[in-house]
Parts: structure tokens; C-alpha cells; sequence
């Protein structure tokens, strides 16, 4: 009984889409519903930053979802705060939770106030029964774009055809012109969801001036896009709401710095079309070494199955990826790689992630004047170390004109000792440098700090 | 004047070079112009090294009295900003040209604010005189790419003077009133006025008797510590005033790095002789200390670590430069240099093999294939590229039967494959 009258509900909330010849306008006004504008602070060690992007609503739990390059993976979760939703054409806001970053699609998830929800009306009303809509060639479409906060955020229309479709490897259509703002759905003429639209491709210009004659340029519009992807990458996926704000669980293979196999190569490695992946590096400890892998094997198959021939060539390491992100630790991961001219069977089994950037404890020291971060395995990679032997702290941020900014340290600098004594753990360190903040009668103390594999001796002056 | 002055006049020369460069995927050629001086009879002409270095495919020396004669590279030192000609002699007797010598003099003795000349070609302009004083007599500069792209200025200081030095004035003599060299004019600062540089006649005395007796370069040693001044850290490391000099860096392999020298150790000693680098001006002295102990030898260090001195033994290498042997590999429009044990140390890479691209020419097979300036290629066809000669053997072959090639390149810590095809 419940099923049928959710049914029934849906039909009621979609009476446009099913009856057709609906005029344009009032497909429109109906549709704004599903979008709302999503605001934040990021709190830094010295300021306060606003960061507006646009969402689309998901279900009727007011979950919305936001484009992956809406929040800096380098801010530390804990630094993202005031999460609001504004209504399209809506002065007001109300508070909201943000819920985590789904690392196989991308989405950041957001969830409304229970006393907005019922404005909203989840997109998926919109969406056509059984298989998701798929556009033709050239096919109509329109979707919603949100202008700025100073105008209340107010929705508007835009249209275009569809001028091409590829796998990037999500199905993505590419339309004439902007179709959308990035994160808002895109619908066909009768109104059924066929997309939301992602990030813009770039464009180049020809820039001439007084100065210079036709130089060539790349802009990218950031509040319309021309791409979107096919509901067939949406809506399966719609599911994929992080349990937890980290959005942990997080697959983990360990083959680092995937570069694509061009086809001139395969051909002369007698593969033919064959699709293929060089791996760079198999890091220390990682899944991918326990499995067997090594350094510049060539990835050929998943589970049995070839890497499907992407274009461009690029595109395929982005697939893997997202494969290994659509699993969960614990999966088995069976490849089939090309090594010295040899086919190699292997099994990986996922593992979990090591602890990322974003989740790496931090402390700011504001008499001194600089962000002690914990070393996370990532850093290791990118300072070419054994991840298992790692010590000392990262300066995640340096304060300009602070002490420690006069004695020359810079962000990202890697502290390795403290007044002589090794910088053996975060803990550690972060009581030394307490101690060292509180001691009025200090004058100054000595970092050593290791930059680009060179070190240095800094001598912070305090007074 | 004194008659010191018009003889010196006379040994000033220019020079004109014509050198190979390979940046663009090709062999080409580009001309220069320096200034020289003549140091003696048998006609040696000091000048800068960036002005003549083995690169030079023809070098032309433009005598006081216009005409022209042509010299060889006898030998080059990029540390020092100083290389030395000799010129034809054979032509000279055969023309009967006529030259003079000039003197080095002691600039040990210069003072700030003593009168002085630079003598040269600035911008082609022959034997322009210009005048001003010594600005600084101890100028501490150095510059990892300073000479074309090879370092300089780790070895010695500087004299710093006011006398207006050009482009082209690059190899010619600073000299006081008498007529006596007592510097080779050297850089500038373009844009600023009248910041001059010169190599003190003390250090081209040392260099040029070392190009004489070892012919070709200069053999240093190297122990891979980067030094620091100690200045405002002497509490800190319980010193007392001009003792000791800081290790600020101790590069990963090198023999200091192996002997156990760590970062932030404090040099005392050096085979019992005090070290005393308290201020900047005073590490160069100190590295030429170090450069100056035979290859392979064996060097008593004392050093001091928190609360505790000891002696370390550090056995020297011959120093390297971080600029690698060039080559261009005309048939894939691809030019490379030797990776060098210093470039692999400054890059991080697991060893010195291989070789980095640092050019190609658009259109040619590695251009084509998506080979790209710096990258560092480290294979071909399945062999690894240990040395400048397996890929100067694999071009060799294409070149006499052009088949798919297959390299194996480093971007960064990324690994591509690329195929250069005919």
C-alpha cells in the first residue's frame, strides 16, 4: 500500500514530465526546486573564508549534493564550518550538515534543515522511470543557473542542443553552449532529468591588445558549464552518501603515478589497440606491493577484462582509478600486467587508505607563527622517503612577517629537529612548541628543516 | 698615467667566439664577444668562462692594434669565472703581429675606495676605458647557475667596483693606475648602477698556474657539505665568538654523508687547521680549503654536535659539476644532457643514470612522440641509458636504419613510454 502511494505522490509532484507539451516556463518554476546555493567557511589559522558553490537535491532527507572541486581537499575537515543553504531567489538561509566526500564520484554530500526540506523537491522526481534518459545528437536541452548571492541567488534559464557525447570516462554530453551552472541539473523538452552539469571545459582565446597581438588563452567559465553528465552516472549513485565525514571507508591499490600507454607504443609492444597503464611506482607497504606488483609493470586488464580504449589516451588511468574508488578495502583487485614482454596474472586485495592530508592533525602556534601539521604518508611520497621511517612535521602554513617567517621558514618546509632535538612524533613536538609559546622569557629557539632534499638551519628570533 | 698604463692598454683584447649550443633538439651554432687580457709573451690570454668554455668551435682575439688572430681554449674553471686562451702562435710569427703583456698585481691589497679601471669591449666597443673605485673588497656571491647554467662563486669572493661594466666587458682587466691587473671583470648587475664584479688577481694566479699544469680543467675535491655562517647562532651552539662554521646541509651519498656528518653539525677543525666561519664572506675561503685537498685523500674533521666533539674521517671525491655532457641527437630533433651526480642529488633521483632532455625540435620524431624538455629519459629499446654513449649508439643506428624506437622517460617521479617513430 505505502509503495503505491509513494507512487502516486511521485506522479503528482511530476505532472508535467509525463503528460509532455508542458510550456517550458512552468517545467522550469517547477524544477528550481531541485537546486538550492550551499555556502561555508573555511577558518583558517588567520582568517575566515566564504566559498559559495551550487547543489542539486537528491532525496526527500534534503540531501544535496556539490561538485568535487567545491571544497579544497587540503583544508582539514574540521576547518570546514557554517555549512548554509540559500533557496534559489531567497534572501534567507538556513543551517546545514555537511556529511563527507564520496571518493568514486566526486560528490560532496550536504544535508538541508529540517524545516527547508519540505521547500525542497529532490530531483529524482524528475527522472524517468526504468532506464535513465539518454540524449540524441543535437537533442534539446535546458537546465538551471544560479546567479550570485548579491542577487539573491535568483534561477534562470538557459538552453542548448546537445553537440556530443563521450566517456571521460563517465558519460559526459557536451552541449553548443552552457547549459547549466556546474553542480544543477540539466532536462530534456518533456523536463525528464538527463544530467548535472560538471565542471566547464576550457576554452581558448585569441587575446589582443595594445600589448599583445593574438596571444593565445585559456578561460574557463565557473558559474555555466557546457558539460554534463548523463543521468546513467547519476542516478546509480545517488546511494553513495558518506558514512562518515572522512568518507571512510577508502580503497586503497598503492600503484603510484599511472601514465596511459599510447597506442604507437602498444602496437609495438604487439598489443595492438590494446588500452594499457604504466605504473611508476609501487609504494612501500601498499596493497600493490603485497600483490606482487612492480615498478613500471603495464596494467592491461581488470578481472579478466581489457581496459576499455578510452580517448583521449588519459582518460584510462582516470578509469582505474575510479575502480579501485568504486571498491571498498578488502575487495580484490586482479590484474593482468605486461612485465619484460610477459603477461602476469596478480590479485591484489584493497586495502585502507593511509591516513590523508585533510585528516592530518595540526596545530597553529600563533606567537611563533607557523601551523605545525603531522607527517601523513602522503607527504613521504612527495619527499621521497620510506613511509615507514617517517619523522618530524610538516610547516602546514607560516604566518607572513611571524617570527618564523623572518627566520625563513616556508610552507610545506619539513621540521626535523627542534632546539637540537629530533622531531620524533606530533605529539612530541607539539609539547615542545606549547612550552616554547608560553615561555615569556624566551629569546628564540632553532628549527632544522628540510627543503627539496636540501636541509637548514633556521633560528627563530622571539624577542 | 703612468707608462704601466699605456703597456697595459696594449694587452687588451677582444674576443670573438663561435660555439656550439645544442638546447634546440639540434646542433647550432652562436657568436659571443668578450674582452681579454694578455698575460705573457708566449701570447696567453685570461678572460671569462662565460665567454670561452669547451663549447667554443672558433675563437678570434682582436689584438690592441686591430688586427686579428686566432687562439685555443687551453683550459676553462666555471667556479672561478675563468678560462684561458693561447693564441696562435705560429700565425702571429708568420704575420709578425705585433702584442704586449700585461702584470698581475696584488689584490690582497686593494682597499674600499682605491681608484680603478676596467678595461674592455663593452657591447663591442673596443678599448674602452672606464673609471671608478673598489666598492667592496671581499664580496661574497655565489650563484649555482651562474656561468651558462654551470656554478660559480663557491670558491672565491669578489671585488666590487664602480667602473661602469657592460655586456662586453666580460673577461677584461680591472686595473689600478699602474697598469697592474689586479681583477678580470666578471658580471653586473643590469639595471642597477654601476655594480660591478671582478675575480681578484689572487684567484686567477691560482687558477691560471692550476689550467697550465693540469690543462683542460680544474680538479677539486668534494666532501658534500653546504655551509652556513654561524653568525647570531653561537649561543645556541655554546660557541665562542670565530670558532667553528655550520653545516647547514650535508648532501645524501656524499662522503660526508657516509662518514655519519649530519645537518647542523659545527665544523671546529680541518686536518688541525681552526675554521673560522662566522660571517659569509668567509665560507668560500673555507669550500677552497676543502677543494684544494687531493682527490681521495683522507680529512680529519672535528665536529661538534649538541654537547659532544669528535673527529670524523671523511675521504674526498673529485668534484662534479651539475651540468652533465650535451649532445644533440639530430634524427629525433632531441637534445640531452648527461644526468650528473649533483643534478641527480639536487632532483632527488635514485642515481645518476640517464640523461635529461633539454630541448627538442617540434616536428622531429621525439617532439612527435611527446618527449619534452626536462625530461629525464632512462631507457631505450629495453637498455638502460648509463652513459651519453648508449643513446648516442641507438641514434647511430636509427640513423643508418630508421626503425621504431622505444624510451622509457621520467617526468617528475611519473614513467611514460614513448615510441619515436621514422
Amino acid at each position: 500500500m505505502k509503495f503505491r502511494l509513494l507512487l502516486i505522490t511521485a506522479l503528482l509532484r511530476a505532472p508535467a514530465a509525463l503528460w509532455g507539451a508542458a510550456d517550458l516556463p512552468t517545467l522550469w518554476a517547477e524544477r528550481t526546486k531541485s537546486v538550492v546555493a550551499v555556502e561555508y567557511m573555511t577558518e583558517t589559522e588567520t582568517e575566515r573564508r566564504p566559498t559559495i558553490s551550487m547543489g542539486t537535491v537528491i532525496d526527500t532527507d534534503g540531501t544535496i549534493i556539490i561538485p568535487s572541486g567545491a571544497i579544497d581537499p587540503r583544508a582539514a575537515m574540521w576547518q570546514l564550518k557554517d555549512f548554509r543553504v540559500y533557496l534559489p531567489g531567497d534572501a534567507v538561509s538556513t543551517p546545514a550538515e555537511y556529511l563527507g566526500q564520496d571518493a568514486f564520484t566526486g560528490w560532496h554530500f550536504v544535508r538541508a534543515a529540517v524545516k527547508t526540506r519540505a521547500q525542497l523537491t529532490p530531483v529524482t522526481v524528475f527522472a524517468t522511470t526504468g532506464a535513465p534518459a539518454v540524449p540524441a545528437l543535437a537533442e534539446f536541452v535546458w537546465g538551471i543557473g544560479l546567479r550570485n548571492k548579491d542577487e539573491d541567488f535568483a534561477p534562470y534559464i538557459m538552453q542548448s542542443h546537445v553537440a556530443l557525447i563521450q566517456s571521460l570516462p563517465q558519460r559526459t554530453a557536451i552541449a553548443q553552449h552552457e547549459v547549466a551552472g556546474p553542480g544543477l541539473p540539466v532536462f530534456n523538452r518533456d523536463g525528464a532529468l538527463i544530467g548535472i552539469a560538471a565542471t566547464s571545459f576550457g576554452q581558448s582565446y585569441l587575446q589582443f591588445s595594445r600589448r599583445s597581438r593574438g596571444e593565445p588563452m585559456l578561460l574557463i567559465n565557473v558559474e555555466e558549464s557546457s558539460a554534463f553528465m548523463l543521468a546513467e552516472e547519476i542516478l546509480p549513485n545517488l546511494g553513495r552518501i558518506p558514512k562518515h565525514i572522512s568518507g571512510r571507508p577508502l580503497a586503497w591499490l598503492g600503484a603510484y603515478g599511472l601514465e596511459p600507454m599510447d597506442r604507437d607504443v602498444a602496437k609495438f609492444l604487439k598489443l595492438e589497440a590494446q588500452s594499457g597503464a604504466v605504473v611508476s611506482e609501487v609504494l612501500d607497504g601498499s596493497p600493490a606491493e603485497k600483490a606482487g606488483l612492480k615498478d613500471r609493470d603495464i596494467i592491461l586488464a581488470l578481472d579478466g577484462k581489457p581496459l576499455p580504449p578510452l580517448k583521449p589516451e588519459r582518460v584510462v588511468v582516470t578509469w582505474l582509478e575510479r575502480e579501485i574508488d568504486r571498491r571498498a578495502p578488502g575487495d580484490t583487485f586482479a590484474l593482468t600486467v605486461l612485465r619484460g614482454g610477459a603477461r602476469v596474472e596478480l590479485k591484489a586485495v584493497l586495502g585502507e587508505e593511509p591516513k590523508l592530508l585533510r585528516e592530518a592533525d595540526r596545530k597553529y602556534y600563533d606567537r611563533l607563527g607557523f601551523t605545525a601539521r603531522e607527517f601523513v604518508y602522503g607527504d613521504a611520497i612527495e619527499r621521497r622517503v620510506k613511509a615507514a621511517e617517517p619523522s618530524g612535521v610538516v610547516a602546514h602554513f607560516v604566518k607572513p612577517s611571524s617570527p618564523a617567517a623572518i627566520a625563513g621558514l616556508r610552507q610545506e618546509d619539513w621540521i626535523k629537529e627542534i632546539d637540537g632535538a629530533e622531531a620524533k612524533s606530533f605529539a612530541l613536538v607539539t609539547a615542545k612548541l606549547a612550552e616554547i609559546e608560553t615561555d615569556q622569557a624566551r629569546a628564540e629557539f632553532v628549527l632544522l628543516v628540510s627543503r627539496g632534499g636540501e636541509t637548514a638551519v633556521l633560528r627563530i628570533k622571539l624577542k | 698615467m703612468k707608462r704601466g698604463f699605456n703597456q697595459l692598454l696594449e694587452s687588451v683584447v677582444k674576443i670573438d667566439v663561435r660555439e656550439v649550443a645544442f638546447e634546440a633538439g639540434t646542433k647550432r651554432f652562436a657568436g659571443g664577444i668578450g674582452s681579454g687580457v694578455i698575460l705573457s709573451d708566449d701570447g696567453l690570454v685570461l678572460t671569462n668562462a662565460h665567454v670561452a668554455s669547451p663549447r667554443a668551435v672558433e675563437i678570434n682575439v682582436t689584438l690592441a692594434n686591430l688586427e686579428r688572430v686566432s687562439a685555443k681554449l687551453v683550459g676553462w674553471d666555471h667556479w672561478t669565472d675563468l678560462a684561458l686562451l693561447r693564441l696562435d702562435l705560429a700565425e702571429v710569427k708568420r704575420r709578425g703581429l705585433k702584442f704586449s703583456h700585461a702584470d698581475l698585481g696584488e689584490s690582497g691589497k686593494l682597499y674600499p675606495g682605491q681608484e680603478v679601471f676596467a678595461v674592455g669591449t663593452p657591447h663591442g666597443l673596443t678599448r674602452t676605458v672606464t673609471r671608478g673605485i673598489i666598492s667592496n673588497n671581499n664580496r661574497y656571491f655565489e650563484d649555482t647557475r651562474g656561468v651558462n647554467g654551470y656554478e660559480t662563486g663557491t670558491f672565491n669572493t669578489w671585488l666590487q667596483t664602480d667602473a661602469a661594466i657592460n655586456p662586453g666587458n666580460s673577461g677584461g682587466p680591472l686595473v689600478t693606475n699602474d697598469g697592474k691587473v689586479i681583477g678580470i671583470s666578471s658580471r653586473t648587475y643590469l639595471g642597477a648602477n654601476n655594480l660591478g664584479f671582478a675575480i681578484p688577481s689572487s684567484t686567477a694566479q691560482r687558477v691560471v698556474a692550476g689550467l697550465l699544469r693540469e690543462g683542460g680543467g680544474i680538479t677539486r675535491s668534494y666532501i658534500g657539505i653546504v655551509p652556513k655562517e654561524l653568525q647570531d647562532l653561537e649561543n645556541f651552539y655554546s660557541l665562542a665568538l670565530n670558532t667553528g662554521m655550520l653545516i647547514n646541509s650535508v648532501e645524501p651519498g656524499s662522503p660526508a654523508a657516509k662518514a655519519g656528518l649530519r645537518s647542523g653539525d659545527i665544523l671546529l677543525t680541518l686536518n688541525g687547521a681552526k675554521i673560522d666561519g662566522r660571517f659569509p664572506e668567509q665560507l668560500p675561503p673555507i669550500q677552497n680549503l676543502i677543494a684544494n685537498q687531493p682527490v681521495g685523500a683522507s680529512l680529519q674533521l672535528t665536529v661538534k654536535r649538541g654537547t659532544e666533539t669528535r673527529d670524523y674521517v671523511v675521504v674526498t671525491e673529485k668534484l662534479e659539476s651539475r651540468v652533465g655532457e650535451e649532445w644533440a641527437l639530430e634524427k629525433w630533433g632531441l637534445s640531452v644532457r648527461k644526468v650528473s651526480r649533483a643534478y641527480a642529488r639536487e632532483n632527488q633521483l635514485d642515481d645518476a643514470s640517464g640523461v635529461v632532455v633539454i630541448g627538442v625540435h617540434p616536428g622531429f620524431p621525439a617532439a612527435a612522440a611527446g618527449v619534452s624538455r626536462g625530461d629525464i629519459i632512462t631507457k631505450i629499446n629495453d637498455q638502460l641509458v648509463l652513459s651519453l654513449d648508449v643513446i648516442r649508439a641507438a641514434h647511430a643506428d636509427y640513423d643508418a636504419k630508421p626503425a621504431p624506437t622505444l624510451v622509457e622517460v621520467q617526468r617528475n617521479r611519473r614513467v611514460s613510454l614513448y615510441l619515436l617513430k621514422p
